[in-house]
């Protein structure tokens, strides 16, 4: 399965609060798919402009299939889905750090979107770049810098194929069952 | 192996795991709040089942928007509520009759020796106190669980925080914890477990040990837990007859990395500031900021020894003037004791505000929210920038004594000047 993107560079510890702040959880009608995808991306990361782990123009620039590169320690905080949700809404498809929290890696995979913990990944890339993921040759390239890396991901065995099915819940309904590890 | 290693090794019918397999558990309890426990539901249902694996084993508590605060948060309580009925889940606490979930599942019983418990909820890692494994998940993974009881897990290596000696009042437990987060970082422990042991923590009490707990979630970690001991044998047997099976680590367990700390070295008590919960100094370096806002309360320091040494504080005192004081005991028991001990009234006549038991101003839910550039003192576990409303908000963690001191002055304050 192969992945291409534009980078956006984050820097470290981008916290859930950060990312979708609690004043807008209880918000979005969670038995409407297209209105809480709607609400989600609208109401993420609304206090960027005051960041600086966040690139400067990425809420106005983010765009289907980009891709976030970041330094350690991506979705620390709360178990709060909307942090992963609002960035899948926004269009990120894929985010590579340096290290990934648990709960936001676990998260970001169940919608369908991969969440790659690679230490020192974040050194080569910057903003504007194109990068190219090869999710089960384990390879990630800076195809703008020609650079490649390989990363070795600790997931089920199921996991890629959940992805393919896009997400947990989907994979979960092909399934009947429960994914076997 | 050791404790996490053999509880996760139990669940997944193996003889031996090791740091880093993804392995596959049963689920012994799972819990949703009203924060995201509508959202969970929704998704079960999408999965296309009608019941859920075993309603004895799921435990609802409405915590963090209690009494609702809008209709948005009504209905998705009254979602909430429908499921509890529809599915026959017993272990439901409607306003009035529990108080905050990681408070709940420990003094109600629910989480037991050797159990796996999940919570859609980071700070679910509190139950760990009670020599289970227990972890935050988001609302998808529980709509899965609810289906089938079942997590995988990646095996977290055991970071073990020893701790020697005896915390001497007013230092507490959450002046080790920021202590012990400021030298673990918030990803010194990303995918691993904390285990803390030592006499420091066999002396304290069940309460103070949940601080530990509970905050373990901010060093990155999966869980913290604590080998069971008599006095957390004693304290759940008063509180369920469910029967259990104490697990312990082998003798020859091996730990990724070994933390060690003397309680009786701590003689300053430490303050969090802003924007991280592992900025920890000790309070002179911050002594005299102004505070709009105090607040004692949350999972992690609302429970009757928070509200005693305060109310030790506060008694005969008044808080400032223009300082709001806000004090939130984290569920009914705390609340009911601290009203036959006093405390509460203690609390009204310096000028204080208590809540009914719920989350308050802990994050950006429903009370106790700052304004720009408003300064908050808080026991309570973050201090991310936004955490509590406007974004130029700041927030200082503190022990229970450390933020009653600063609630008296208005600014902050050293609590050893009280005792």
């Amino acid at each position: 399965m192969e992945i291409r993107g534009r980078v956006w560079k984050f820097g470290k510890d981008v916290d859930t609060d950060e990312l979708f702040a609690g004043r807008f959880i209880m918000g979005g009608d969670e038995t409407n798919r297209a209105k809480y995808q709607e609400f989600i991306a609208g109401s993420g990361l609304s206090d960027v402009g005051q960041r600086e782990n966040v690139p400067e123009g990425f809420l106005t620039g983010v765009a289907q299939g980009d891709i976030i590169v970041a330094e350690e320690n991506f979705g620390i905080g709360s178990s709060r889905q909307q942090a992963a949700e609002t960035l899948k809404f926004k269009g990120v498809q894929a985010v590579v750090a340096d290290s990934v929290h648990r709960i936001f890696f676990r998260n970001f995979w169940n919608l369908g979107c991969p969440a790659i913990d690679l230490p020192g990944v974040s050194a080569h890339f910057e903003t504007g770049q194109k990068m190219l993921i090869d999710l089960r040759q384990g390879i990630i390239k800076n195809l703008t810098t020609g650079k490649q890396f390989e990363f070795r991901l600790i997931i089920p065995p199921w996991f890629i194929d959940m992805v393919e099915a896009g997400g947990l819940i989907p994979y979960h309904k092909s399934l009947g069952g429960n994914p076997k590890s | 192996m050791t404790l996490v290693e053999k509880i996760l090794a139990r669940k997944a019918g193996k003889k031996v795991v090791r740091p880093d397999e993804i392995v596959e558990v049963s689920v012994d309890r799972a819990m949703i709040h009203d924060a995201l426990g509508a959202h969970t539901i929704a998704r079960f249902r999408e999965l296309g089942v009608k019941k859920v694996w075993d309603p004895a084993k799921i435990v609802v508590v409405p915590d963090h928007y209690v009494p609702n605060k809008d209709i948005d948060t009504a209905k998705k309580c009254l979602n909430i509520k429908k499921f509890v009925l529809e599915q026959g889940i017993e272990k439901y606490y409607e306003v009035g009759k529990g108080g905050i979930a990681h408070q709940v599942l420990v003094e109600k019983g629910h989480v037991l020796p050797g159990m796996v418990l999940v919570g859609v909820d980071s700070h679910t890692t509190t139950s760990g106190v009670a020599g289970a494994f227990a972890t935050g998940i988001g609302v998808d993974e529980m709509a899965v669980v609810f289906k089938t009881g079942r997590l995988w897990e990646r095996v977290p290596g055991t970071i073990r925080v020893k701790v020697e000696g005896r915390l001497k009042p007013p230092i507490m437990s959450k002046d080790l914890m920021l202590l012990i987060l400021k030298k673990l970082g918030v990803s010194g422990a990303l995918f691993k477990s904390l285990q803390f042991t030592g006499s420091a923590i066999e002396d304290m009490s069940i309460e103070s040990r949940m601080v530990l707990t509970n905050m373990a979630i901010e060093s990155g970690a999966t869980n913290g837990i604590i080998e069971p001991d008599q006095k957390l044998v004693d304290y759940l047997k008063a509180r369920t007859n469910e029967p259990f099976e104490v697990v312990r680590s082998d003798p020859d367990d091996e730990y990724a990395q070994t933390l060690e700390f003397q309680a009786d070295d701590i003689k300053e008590p430490l303050v969090a500031v802003p924007p991280k919960p592992s900025n920890a100094v000790g309070v002179s370096e911050v002594e005299g900021t102004r505070v709009d806002q105090a607040f004692i309360g949350s999972c992690t320091n609302g429970r009757l020894e928070d509200l005693r040494i305060a109310a030790k504080i506060l008694k005969g005192r008044k808080v400032d003037k223009l300082t709001k004081v806000i004090v939130i005991p984290a569920s009914q028991e705390v609340y009911k004791a601290a009203l036959a001990e006093g405390l509460i009234v203690t609390f009204v006549e310096a000028g204080a505000v208590v809540g009914p038991p719920t989350c308050g101003p802990c994050m950006e839910a429903h009370m106790g929210i700052l304004g720009p550039d408003e300064v908050c003192i808080s026991t309570a576990n973050r201090n991310f920038q936004g955490r509590v409303g406007d974004v130029t908000a700041k927030i200082y963690l503190a022990s229970p004594a450390t933020v009653a001191a600063s609630a008296l002055k208005g600014k902050i304050s050293d609590p050893r000047e009280f005792f």
